[in-house]
């Protein structure tokens, strides 16, 4: 059984390490392709390597889509607010089948969603004893 | 009739407007402020300005005209379909509800829901772009099924007055409904 705690185990440790070397060692191969000139990596007789070009493509595309992600994900989470004509604002599934329990005397009520018309009356209606409470 | 100055939730100012007829019959007016002569002319500056700026960079004088024809067209635009004046709320107590809002070049759009489909009016709370607002809104109820709220239409929606403005209208529009309550519980009995 693994617990899910974010202790230090050797385990992890052991993974950090070789993602520390898997890291450094995909930099410098990154570094070596795109400084050392063609000529020289023929002749070591590496020739399948993809265009030089990409060297300079991939990282703008990369900072170009982190830029567009902030934006992406401030307008999703604008999309997703509920409008203010939704149920969602009102109630909910959970609101809607929840048991109705019978409150006893001199004891505290059971926690319960309680209807916007109720909250509305506590807060809006109370000081001027117009609410109907059940 | 009672007329009060609020704000708005952007920070204008808006007058309510309180009347009531009857009893059971209450209207409740809203009105923003007109458009102003400064905001009107700094955008109208703006557009030339910049319209200018393109003329004098590419000296094709069609610029200078489209600029004038797209204010014109914005400003009949703004003023037809944006621009609200007035909103008002009327409650007949046995009737229904009546919403109308008025714009600013004249055009009225009205919206009337019975009482047999209202359940009730509340004060509801929302995240609206970056703030949560507080809003009055109608619940309704399918009349077959009076348990349950089938939708929510919001009021006051262009003007979005603040809270001490609606738990006005709240307060009154909960006395009206209150006799509806007495009056549908003396039928039963009868």
């Amino acid at each position: 059984m693994v617990e899910n705690s974010p202790a230090p185990l050797p385990e992890r440790a052991i993974y950090g390490f070789v993602l520390f070397l898997g890291s450094q060692f995909g930099f410098m191969l990154y570094l070596v392709w795109a400084y050392v000139p063609e000529s020289w990596l023929f002749s070591l007789g590496l020739t399948y390597w993809p265009q030089k070009y990409w060297a300079v493509a991939l990282p703008v595309y990369l900072l170009v889509t982190l830029g567009i992600g902030y934006i992406l994900l401030f307008g999703i989470n604008m999309m997703s607010t509920a409008p203010l004509n939704s149920m969602h604002t009102i109630t909910d599934n959970f609101a809607k089948n929840q048991q109705q329990k019978k409150s006893e005397e001199d004891a505290i009520p059971a926690l319960r969603d309680i209807t916007i018309s109720e909250v509305n009356q506590m807060f809006f209606l109370a000081d001027k004893g117009i609410c109907n409470r059940n | 009739m009672e007329e009060g100055m609020y704000r708005a939730v952007c920070g204008g100012r808006i007058a309510l407007q309180r009347r009531q007829y009857s009893a059971s019959c209450r209207e409740f007016s809203v009105r923003c402020p007109r458009l102003q002569l400064r905001s009107l002319s700094a955008a109208t500056c703006s557009v030339w300005l910049a319209a200018y700026g393109l003329f004098v960079l590419s000296q094709n004088s069609m610029v200078l005209s489209a600029a004038i024809f797209i204010t014109l067209i914005g400003l009949i635009v703004y003023l037809h379909f944006v621009k609200i004046d007035q909103e008002s709320l009327l409650v007949i107590g046995s009737l229904g509800i009546q919403m109308t809002s008025s714009y600013a070049s004249g055009k009225e759009n009205t919206t009337f829901i019975e009482m047999s489909q209202v359940k009730d009016v509340v004060i509801n709370e929302a995240i609206y772009m970056q703030k949560v607002i507080y809003y009055l809104c109608i619940l309704l109820q399918d009349p077959q099924e009076p348990h349950g709220v089938s939708e929510v239409v919001p009021l006051f929606q262009s003007s979005k007055p603040r809270l001490d403005c609606l738990v006005e209208v709240y307060r009154s529009c909960q006395e009206i409904l209150e006799q509806r309550k007495t009056s549908d519980f003396t039928r039963t009995l009868n």
